[in-house]
């Protein structure tokens, strides 16, 4: 077993899949998670599944431009405040 | 609005450097809020306007993308009279655990497929849009914005538990519509009307 990490079961590492994904757990609960995972074929399609998904969602972001005009109409309000580029 | 010791060019200079790049950012988070992209940059011109006056509040080398969605989610609430959103449940757990049934019902009916066979952008935006509030903009702080569930409370004012909640049970819901998307599109294996039929079972995920 890599590094002592501590054994947990699924339902344990499934509770924390998106912790783990989103890299928000400590370094003993990261440890006792990915391990499980690394032996674990039951839980291992859930990571590769959330794992895409976050990663499509994150490509969202191109989905939302923010119109050029936008831009411009900020930067006039800005200007009318005193604002000077 | 000058800070002591600094000329107005160098403030000003500062603020286009420090808070100007992150207007797209901001507009991206208005328009998840408002849902409505006249009213989105209503609340961009406005946020950075009060940035800009209060420019001397703000802490060089701080989190000024931070700062900004803070600015924009209190001017986006203010335009809502207060608007209340108590639907809150504290529980992250239970809501990972919902995620992982709703993948698992996916594998069955072979929907899961659809994340590498689709350019899915348009849907899942158009599954953002639906998403309700506070769900959405947990949502969009961390997975579109890539915050910190620490930076996601501290513009939404809530504790980190909370952030942890709203965001799985948007995540679980997208999935859900996801799943709704991929059934419509044809990628259900799973036989019409009974839906129990399914030919994936739970070893046929191919991710693994």
């Amino acid at each position: 077993m890599p590094d002592g990490a501590e054994r947990i079961d699924c339902l344990t590492a499934v509770r924390q899949l998106w912790d783990y994904l989103d890299e928000e757990l400590d370094d003993a609960r990261f440890a006792a998670v990915r391990h499980h995972l690394e032996v674990c074929q039951s839980c291992l399609p859930h990571r590769d599944f959330g794992r895409q998904f976050l990663e499509a969602l994150q490509a969202v972001r191109h989905e939302r431009p923010m119109p050029s005009e936008v831009r411009r109409r900020v930067m006039e309000r800005l200007a009318a405040a005193g604002f000077r580029a | 609005m000058a800070e002591h010791g600094k000329s107005r060019r160098e403030q000003d200079e500062e603020f286009a450097r420090e808070a100007l790049p992150w207007m797209e950012d901001v507009y991206r988070f208005a328009l998840s809020l408002t849902r409505d992209p006249a009213d989105a940059e209503d609340i961009v011109q406005e946020t950075f306007l009060r940035a800009y006056r209060s420019w001397h509040t703000f802490q060089l080398g701080s989190d000024c993308r931070r700062w900004l969605f803070t600015i924009c989610r209190n001017v986006f609430l203010r335009t809502r009279e207060r608007e209340r959103f108590e639907v809150e449940l504290e529980d992250g757990d239970a809501e990972a655990l919902a995620a992982v049934r709703v993948h698992q019902q996916m594998m069955q009916d072979g929907t899961d497929r659809i994340l590498t066979r689709l350019d899915l952008g348009p849907a899942l935006a158009r599954a953002l849009d639906e998403l309700e509030e506070p769900f959405r903009s947990a949502v969009v702080l961390v997975d579109l914005e890539d915050q910190s569930y620490e930076t996601a409370a501290q513009v939404l004012g809530v504790p980190i538990g909370t952030v942890r909640s709203r965001l799985f049970r948007g995540r679980r819901q997208l999935q859900e519509r996801l799943m709704h998307f991929a059934r419509d599109a044809g990628f259900s294996t799973a036989r019409d009307s009974t839906g129990s039929s399914g030919t994936g079972g739970h070893g046929a995920a191919r991710h693994a």
